[in-house]
């Protein structure tokens, strides 16, 4: 291992990143367009649920239960004066998610000491705003019976009676429930990944494509030379990158961050490292940019998104997918961004995630040293 | 395609500028139909952009260029069916088969397809690849590719052909061989248009343009050329005293 | 013309599919990410791991543990004797939530004061926080209407002169129905939402980088010389892609049927239809960006570009109704979120022409406006 030899080939490297302006923009514009999407266009928070009324009672208590409706905020009136025809209208066009039936009898029934029905009609297609929609729904027509009952119960004098069981929701880490705070750290490994396996898995393969990997060949330098000199111009990038997220992410978004910032880098640096290899390794293998590009999105970009529990809870997946994120090193790293940035925890309660970290990345370094050891040789 | 009247190339007063580097300067020349005419001159020295131009890929900034008697600024197409063109890099297909190749471009050059198997064993014949049709075009060897390249570019029989230095990188009997179908190809009537480097090729030529920095600092038969510097002088001579006067000029 | 066409699309599938490891990738790639995005894109909440903290120690407080325990959505598998304790649980994410119920619970209950019973919730994801917050105030809704019920019966029970005589009292009960996704899976809405994912990655990636190669290669210099009009040379290099593209569509459909069972209550044919007018979109921006792009990575940073925003601005997973009224807007212009609307449509809905017409007729606008400007952009020039 030459010092001169891994400088020079970091020093091409770099340049190479560096005279291509416009890559190089993007690759640090990626941070900023992740964030801006995440932080400000794109919430999981569900309120504002277009919704048709259907009155067939048009009677004074009817009307009650459609000015509830009318008041909540989870819901907003798009109509009126519906009907079944227009409901399904609605539905199918997806102008409305929610409707919701007084039947004729509400007035008499409520009246009578009957128990009455709403009717609420749910697109389920989108089946998470359906399930909340549903759940504010009910409890709306819940709260209303219970005063209802409330108020017949003081009308025959037998005093006000509060219900027995309070129940004090308190939220800890992520008090505002923003879905900001928990997707912003997280997407950390998401930015992580596209810089580290996506950009480094086009590097060595353009090599071979362009033919200039047979002029490299042709010099002393060693793969180890070439493989770290190639990886420390991108881990470069990648750290430029987590600075401009965690940079934004506190002081743009507002993102809270609780925890060690020290232990944040390392643990950044030791997934990146891992990642860059992982890029590395196979545009050894595939010596095509669009084969090493593809299978670097099906191997680091998809599981980083979908498999790591950035977005999509890891317990609720099938037990044979559970077990296979496992393996996933983006699992691990997503759960320090959140333990560090939400929690505020520290090695105590990290270490194994970093441990494993540690091991994912020796591991694939050693790989892809000795395949390209193979390949070059 | 009806040939036209006049010369097989008619360039003048030839401009064109990237931003603010001038690589090709006035140049002005004529290539009668069936020449061989070189373009010699050193890397940088324009030669592949000006050929670039005379192909119909790159817009010239000022100036006018015909070829076939077609403009190449305003007719760029019309070009494009009278000449072929082999450019100094590989630019065929590595991942496709020998036969491939010549289906491919015998198809884009709009071959018509009763004579299709006619040209495409022409000019398998012509470079000699005869038994490789089913080898695929990453294993052959340096100038065996450039040979397909030749018979890739006259599938469809242009009667003008612009070579930028199909010779660089091929070695010297590999060379030689390709010259002689060179030779062969303006025999039949072909005008060929080719830069090169190699100061021995320029030997070759029936014209020559020399240039340098854009500009065409010589121009004329290689004897012309030569016994204009003397007796006894040989191209390389030429070469180096025109652009040694051309730099005291422009000093 | 075809003739020329038809030798571009030959050599183009030539190259494609020689290698087995080409082969592989117009058939991996998709059936891989439809396996992954339909068993780990799943936002239902099931199982939820409730830790429970009983510092009252009753029959009332039992009473309230069995209502969570009869819940099918929690699972108390955590103890917690003290504050400490139940903060290490949320720590090390064994829990999800903790229920926390204060000394003198019963005796409240019994004196008919009103009682206080906390629910320490996991915020760390907000989206399944707030959920689970529902469920479990839902719980404990619960459980209030028996004891407001049996209490309020007794009061008006005790008041009446004659005798024990049970009075009924008024209510109002919701009553759900839920169209198209009864048992609301979330796998039926995201798994035809992955035809859109892998139709646009595809078509958009294969163009733009098959493009941006032969300029690499050089070999795009040598077919600019031949007398192929750039219709010809656009229409060779995207019809291929665009096969592709509608093979992959087939396969996630069929995966989606197969594995999933998600219903496809539409026509097919139309939605095979729509594919082909959307895929009009993507390959025009895929020949935009090979005309923007000189290296496969600029290509590649481009397509990566477009599409991230494009996708997450569909209405994949995050409902567009949701979004600040000006990104609303964008995705007005994004051919991602009609396709989206089309075929979870004819997927779910089973809606026809008659009402995804508008959306239809966008793509076709989008896709031609996209296609026709970036051929202007596809000169047959170096320059």
């Amino acid at each position: 291992m030459s010092f001169r030899r891994y400088s020079a080939i970091f020093r091409k490297e770099g340049l190479h990143i560096l005279r291509d302006w416009r890559s190089l923009a993007m690759a640090l514009g990626v941070p900023i367009l992740l964030l801006i999407l995440f932080g400000y266009a794109l919430t999981l928070d569900v309120d504002r649920i277009p919704t048709v009324i259907y009155d067939q009672d048009g009677s004074p208590q009817s009307r009650e239960v459609v000015e509830r409706f009318r008041g909540s905020r989870f819901f907003s009136i798009v109509e009126r004066q519906g009907d079944y025809r227009e409901i399904i209208r609605r539905i199918d066009n997806s102008t409305a998610l929610v409707g919701v039936v007084i039947p004729r009898d509400f007035a008499r029934k409520v009246a009578g000491n009957e128990v009455a029905e709403v009717q609420l009609l749910f697109d389920g297609s989108d089946s998470n705003t359906a399930s909340i929609a549903a759940g504010y729904a009910e409890a709306l027509v819940l709260a209303y019976s219970s005063e209802l009952r409330e108020r017949q119960v003081i009308r025959r004098g037998a005093g006000k009676m509060p219900p027995p069981i309070d129940a004090r929701v308190r939220v800890v880490y992520n008090n505002e429930l923003k879905s900001r705070n928990f997707i912003v750290p997280g997407l950390i490994a998401v930015i992580l990944m596209i810089i580290a396996a996506l950009l480094t898995s086009l590097t060595i393969a353009r090599e071979w494509e362009n033919g200039t990997m047979e002029q490299l060949l042709s010099t002393p330098v060693r793969p180890t030379e070439l493989l770290l000199g190639k990886l420390s111009a991108y881990f470069v990038l990648g750290m430029a990158d987590m600075a401009i997220a965690l940079a934004l992410g506190v002081s743009v978004f507002g993102v809270p961050m609780r925890g060690s910032l020290l232990l944040l880098i390392f643990a950044s640096a030791l997934y990146l490292f891992g990642a860059l290899c992982w890029g590395i390794l196979l545009s050894t293998v595939t010596r095509s940019q669009l084969l090493a590009f593809q299978v670097a999105l099906i191997s680091s970009f998809l599981p980083a998104f979908l498999l790591s529990g950035f977005i999509f809870a890891i317990p609720d997946m099938p037990f044979v997918i559970q077990q296979f994120t496992r393996i996933v090193p983006a699992r691990y790293f997503v759960a320090l961004l959140k333990g560090i940035f939400l929690k505020g925890v520290g090695v105590s309660v990290l270490w194994a995630d970093i441990l494993f970290l540690f091991v994912y990345a020796v591991l694939v370094f050693a790989l892809a040293s000795r395949t390209m050891r193979q390949k070059m040789a | 395609m009806q040939p036209r009247n006049g010369s097989a190339v008619e360039v003048r007063s030839l401009v064109k500028r990237f931003n603010s580097f001038v690589a090709v300067d006035r140049v002005t020349l004529d290539v009668a139909r069936g020449e061989i005419f070189g373009f010699l001159g050193p890397n940088g020295a324009g030669k592949s952009t000006t050929i670039r131009i005379l192909c119909g890929l790159l817009a010239p900034t000022e100036g006018s260029a015909r070829v076939h008697g077609f403009n190449v600024a305003t007719q760029p197409e019309l070009v494009k069916k009278s000449i072929g063109y082999m450019s100094q890099k590989f630019s065929l297909y590595d991942d496709l088969t020998v036969e491939e190749n010549l289906e491919f471009f015998s198809g884009v050059y709009g071959v018509p397809r009763n004579v299709r198997p006619l040209r495409q064993a022409y000019a398998l014949k012509m470079a000699g690849l005869e038994g490789e049709e089913h080898t695929m075009t990453r294993l052959l060897a340096g100038g065996w590719k450039q040979r397909l390249a030749l018979g890739c570019a006259i599938l469809h029989q242009p009667p003008i052909l612009f070579l930028d230095e199909p010779t660089s990188g091929v070695d010297p009997i590999a060379r030689r061989q390709f010259w002689d179908l060179i030779y062969a190809m303006a025999e039949s009537g072909t005008t060929v248009f080719v830069s090169t480097h190699y100061m021995e090729e320029a030997e070759y030529c029936h014209r020559l343009a020399l240039m340098y920095k854009g500009r065409t600092i010589a121009l004329g038969t290689p004897a012309e050329l030569k016994a204009s510097h003397g007796p006894g002088a040989t191209m390389n001579d030429v070469f180096i005293a025109s652009i040694e006067h051309e730099e005291a000029e422009s000093r | 013309m075809w003739e020329r066409i038809l030798q571009i699309i030959r050599k183009e599938f030539r190259q494609a599919l020689r290698e087995p490891r080409m082969r592989a990738i117009v058939i991996g790639p998709p059936l891989i990410q439809t396996i992954v995005f339909g068993f780990a894109v799943n936002l239902d909440i099931e199982h939820v791991r409730l830790g429970w903290m009983d510092l009252d120690r009753t029959a009332e407080s039992r009473e309230l543990r069995h209502a969570f325990d009869g819940s099918p959505v929690f699972t108390i598998d955590h103890q917690a004797d003290s504050e400490a304790a139940a903060q290490a649980l949320l720590d090390r994410n064994e829990v999800q939530a903790v229920v926390r119920i204060a000394p003198g619970f019963s005796s409240d209950i019994r004196s008919g004061k009103q009682t206080e019973v906390q629910i320490l919730l996991d915020g760390s994801n907000s989206n399944t926080a707030a959920i689970i917050g529902n469920y479990a105030s839902a719980v404990i809704a619960r459980r209030n209407q028996q004891l407001l019920g049996e209490r309020q019966r007794q009061k008006l029970v005790d008041r009446t002169a004659a005798g024990p005589v049970l009075l009924r009292i008024p209510g109002v009960q919701p009553v759900r129905r839920v169209w198209f996704n009864p048992e609301l899976k979330s796998r039926n809405y995201f798994v035809p939402g992955v035809v859109v994912n892998i139709i646009t990655l595809v078509t958009l990636l294969l163009t733009a980088l098959s493009i941006v190669r032969e300029k690499e290669l050089g070999t795009m210099e040598q077919i600019m010389v031949t007398p192929i009009r750039p219709i010809e040379l656009i229409l060779g290099k995207t019809i291929p892609f665009a096969i592709i593209g509608m093979v992959d569509m087939i396969l996630v459909t069929a995966i989606a049927l197969l594995l999933f069972h998600v219903p496809l209550r539409g026509n097919f044919l139309l939605l095979g239809f729509s594919s082909a007018l959307f895929i009009l979109s993507t390959l025009g921006i895929g020949l935009f960006m090979s005309t923007i792009s000189e290296t496969q990575q600029q290509a590649m940073m481009s397509t990566f570009f477009f599409f991230m925003p494009a996708f997450t601005l569909s209405g994949f997973n995050f409902p567009i109704a949701n979004m600040p009224l000006p990104v609303q807007w964008i995705t007005y212009l994004n051919p991602l979120r009609y396709f989206m609307d089309i075929v979870r449509g004819i997927f779910l809905k089973g809606i026809g022409i008659e009402i995804l017409w508008p959306q239809m007729a966008m793509l076709a606008v989008i896709g031609v406006s996209i296609l026709f400007v970036s051929a202007l952009r596809f000169r047959k020039r170096l320059d």
